[in-house]
């Protein structure tokens, strides 16, 4: 975890217009720094080298997808214990349902509210948008 | 079986006993049956030989009974099972029977038939062994030739020929049984033997009047054939007399103590009448049309009378020529019976025929319809056995006991399972222990009453796994008292095509939720954030259209989500995961969720909410309240409230959106089954015509408004198929200017568990 309030958040996403648009928003909101990965295998590797705050994970992706990820991130003792939120474009409640059954700490669900997204994952993981430094108009 | 007693013996004994009469007299050859013949035999024995008086039953060459023939055919006429009864059943016993050391004594012979009535009397040796049969009638001819014989009479034969001459007429009576021919062949033969110059038959008529029937009559007298008589020449008083056995002899009709009346002297002196023998015909009484079909009551009355006229001379009638005519009249009377029987009989048959031969007609015409009904059901067979056979489904009839009763040729095709080796096979025997049990509950509520299908994996006979759903349809027979479950139809049907659709179906939409999310979350996001004008400021112009790209990003985005979320609702794809909601807390979480959207509009929001708790999926619920709500704050005025409520309802079981209406609720419904949901608005209101329709996808009040408001067409529709997912009703109330109300029902937790209780 980043020592100041600033965090860190991975993005792992195949697509990188998303990738762009949340490093922006999560920016713009609250002045976060992002990570990027373009698959599961370099969300992994990014996540052991950066040790983010959050990771930002994509479900549906080539080779391996969000599931798989958050598995492979769950059993590595390096990224175990950073909290992984997945980013779908699958809206479905009982599909909601069963990703957080497999224990991520949330679900956001394409599209997502730019200048809502950092309040919504810092919602999700319990943390206080208040300590940390704006970086945008909402505080 | 019958047999006449042999000669040889009577031979010997005859001639040890040394009586002259011996051969006259008696039948040394008597008819004998076994006690236990059958009367039809009997019977059919007598048809052959009219001369046979009587028959004896015996056992051992001993007499154990005897019946006359008269008796014979009064058992046949007065029983109806006569063919299945036994000689022992109608005999007389014990016999009288004279020892054959006591027949020279002819006066004891007469006394003993006169004493018993009897007209046979068997004569048996001193071991009582059968030897013959004494006729009364031969005996009496004897004594009366004897007697003649005295007196020298020559008008007759003498003995034996007597005797024999009685004997023959006797026969040649009875050798017909056609009543004219028997009355011809009486007179006839009377006339030849007392060499009269006219015998006839005069038949008694009911009214008291008659006529000759039948006549033999000398060629030199007139013919009274066919005259009738007057009742003035045979009154009342005369036909009662001679009923009684009354014989009249009149040697003169003139002489004065001859007392014929002058009426009927002057009747008689027409036909030259001198002198005239009359004696009685009697027989039983016709059978009345309305008596017992199979019995004739046996009442003996006046028939007519038998007369001899002598015409030339005046003639006096010896005892034995009365004698004779007596007996002749009652040989008459006997074939009369016989032929009277006869005639019934024949009468019967003929009814039996014509009943039969109606029967029969009937039977044909029900073995012709039977053959027609059959031939249309062997169609029908045919028929439903080629549609069976060539639909492309597994057709099955499983009984009671889960035995397959039916099954068409598919199953051949399909499974390899030829119809014919599975009729009356156990399906567990059939199917195997792990598939069965594997259906086994829907077999079961199916033999409970229940339709019931489901989906299930079968493997063809060519190796491939399909996909099947399986429908069974209990078979429930009304016909009895109680309905009773006699089977069920099993159809099955190969669902892989469908399948394999929907999994395209499936992926699809997997991809175009995917696909068209994503990059549409790139513009979304980007817009959003050129929009706070961090990124740096533009110009109006462009301020303005970046808001209507924005705008309509948004109108986009909700777009795909609702298309999204009803092609899932619609295909049975959305699982409801319903669970016990608190009412309160799923308004509170529909108002909050709505507040920004409130606040934009300048509406407030207003909840009021009773504590229920519902059974339903909570996320959906929300939607659907966000929807609604959604809906209400767009079509308001600024400043204006949307009240969000939630009440208690008693849902009437039959009702239906369109006449459920708040005004039905009352205060004092009992324990209420639904919760009631209310979205009210204080809007432009909806016009009634399109009340009903709004439900329908992409059916707004007004489009162009609609597109103003950023609807997308669908929002309602998704409402509507939630809320029917959820075994509830939507439905809206509007008053133009006034606002609008939407409402729906969800069943109450404690509902569903009183209705699962209720059903167990």
């Amino acid at each position: 975890m980043s020592p100041t309030n600033t965090k860190r958040i991975l993005i792992v996403d195949d697509e990188e217009s998303i990738q762009k648009v949340v490093s922006l928003s999560l920016k713009m909101e609250a002045n976060w720094e992002s990570v990027l990965a373009s698959s599961g295998a370099e969300g992994i590797q990014q996540a052991e080298i950066h040790q983010p705050d959050a990771i930002l994970l994509d479900v549906m992706m080539p080779v391996m997808d969000g599931i798989d990820t958050f598995s492979a991130l769950e059993n590595n003792p390096k990224t175990r214990a950073i909290p992984v939120i997945f980013l779908t474009a699958k809206t479905q409640a009982s599909e909601k349902r069963l990703f957080q059954e497999t224990g991520v700490a949330g679900v956001i669900t394409k599209p997502f509210e730019p200048l809502a997204l950092a309040a919504t994952i810092s919602q999700l993981l319990h943390w206080s948008l208040k300590d940390q430094k704006a970086g945008g108009r909402l505080v | 079986m019958f047999h006449r007693s042999t000669a040889t013996s009577t031979a010997s004994l005859s001639a040890e006993a040394g009586s002259a009469f011996w051969p006259a007299i008696a039948d040394i050859h008597p008819v004998t049956f076994g006690s236990q013949a059958r009367l039809a035999t009997v019977l059919a024995y007598l048809k052959t030989s009219p001369s046979t008086g009587c028959i004896l039953a015996t056992r051992q060459k001993k007499v154990t009974g005897i019946a006359t023939r008269q008796d014979l055919m009064m058992a046949l006429a007065q029983h109806s099972n006569w063919a299945s009864m036994r000689l022992s059943d109608i005999v007389t016993r014990p016999v009288i029977t004279v020892a054959y050391s006591e027949i020279n004594n002819i006066s004891r012979l007469v006394e003993r038939l006169e004493q018993h009535r009897i007209g046979y009397l068997p004569v048996v040796d001193e071991t009582d062994r059968l030897m013959g049969v004494i006729d009364r009638n031969c005996l009496l001819h004897v004594l009366q030739d004897q007697r003649c014989g005295q007196e020298s009479d020559q008008s007759l034969p003498t003995h034996p020929h007597r005797a024999h001459i009685f004997a023959d007429i006797t026969l040649k009576i009875r050798q017909s049984l056609q009543l004219k021919e028997i009355l011809q062949t009486s007179v006839d033969e009377i006339q030849r033997l007392l060499k009269a110059d006219r015998v006839l038959i005069y038949q008694v008529m009911p009214d008291g009047t008659g006529k000759t029937i039948s006549e033999a009559v000398t060629p030199a007298y007139p013919s009274i054939l066919e005259i009738p008589f007057p009742e003035e020449v045979f009154p009342q008083e005369y036909q009662a007399l001679y009923a009684q056995g009354r014989v009249r002899a009149v040697a003169d009709v003139h002489a004065p103590d001859a007392h014929v009346s002058q009426c009927l002297l002057e009747f008689i002196d027409q036909w030259c009448i001198k002198s005239k023998l009359i004696v009685p015909i009697v027989r039983p009484l016709d059978p009345p049309e309305t008596a017992a079909k199979d019995t004739i009551p046996i009442r003996k009355h006046l028939w007519g009378l038998l007369i001899a006229h002598q015409c030339d001379h005046i003639r006096h009638w010896s005892d034995f020529e009365q004698d004779l005519m007596q007996q002749l009249a009652g040989q008459i009377s006997l074939a009369l019976s016989q032929s009277q029987l006869m005639s019934y009989l024949e009468a019967r048959v003929r009814r039996r025929t014509a009943e039969l031969t109606k029967a029969n007609r009937t039977l044909k015409q029900e073995i012709q319809e039977r053959k027609q009904v059959e031939e249309a059901l062997r169609q029908s067979e045919t028929q439903l056995r080629l549609i069976t056979n060539n639909l492309p489904v597994l057709i099955a009839y499983v009984d009671r006991q889960q035995h397959y009763q039916f099954n068409n040729q598919v199953y051949e095709q399909w499974l390899g399972f030829l119809p014919d080796q599975m009729h009356g096979r156990p399906v567990r025997q059939l199917i195997g222990e792990v598939y069965y049990q594997k259906i086994r509950p829907y077999i079961e509520a199916a033999l409970g009453g229940e339709q019931v299908s489901y989906e299930s994996e079968l493997t063809f006979a060519d190796g491939r796994d399909r996909s099947v759903n399986v429908t069974y349809i209990p078979h429930i027979d009304h016909a009895e008292s109680e309905a009773q479950v006699k089977g069920f139809f099993a159809l099955t049907t190969d669902i892989s095509d469908r399948k394999a659709i929907e999994r395209m179906k499936d992926e699809f939409i997997a991809v175009v939720s995917h696909e068209l999310r994503t990059p549409l979350t790139s513009i979304h996001t980007s817009l959003k954030l050129l929009a706070t004008g961090l990124l740096g400021d533009l110009l109006t112009e462009g301020q303005e259209m970046l808001t209507v790209a924005d705008e309509n990003t948004d109108r986009l985005v909700r777009l795909v989500n609702n298309v999204l979320d009803l092609q899932r609702i619609e295909s049975g794809e959305v699982t409801i995961d319903a669970q016990a909601c608190s009412t309160a807390e799923l308004i509170e979480q529909a108002a909050e969720a709505m507040q920004a959207m409130a606040h934009q509009h300048n509406i407030k929001i207003k909840t009021k909410a009773e504590a229920l708790f519902i059974w339903a999926d909570p996320d959906y619920i929300v939607q659907t309240l966000t929807n609604l709500l959604g809906n209400a704050i767009k079509f308001s005025a600024p400043e204006k409230t949307v009240v969000l409520s939630v009440s208690a309802f008693d849902r009437q079981s039959d009702s239906s959106p369109s006449d459920l209406s708040p005004s039905d609720l009352s205060p004092s419904d009992l324990s209420p089954a639904a919760a009631l949901f209310r979205v009210q608005d204080e809007g432009q209101g909806i016009p009634a015509d399109k009340l009903s329709s709004i439900f329908e996808r992409f059916q707004q009040v007004d489009s162009s408004d609609a597109r103003k408001k950023g609807g997308t067409g669908l929002g309602l529709t998704i409402c509507r198929k939630i809320v029917e997912q959820h075994g509830g009703t939507i439905w809206a109330e509007s008053q133009l200017g006034q606002g609008s109300s939407f409402y729906f029902t969800i069943p109450l937790a404690s509902a569903l568990v009183r209705s699962s209780v209720s059903s167990l």
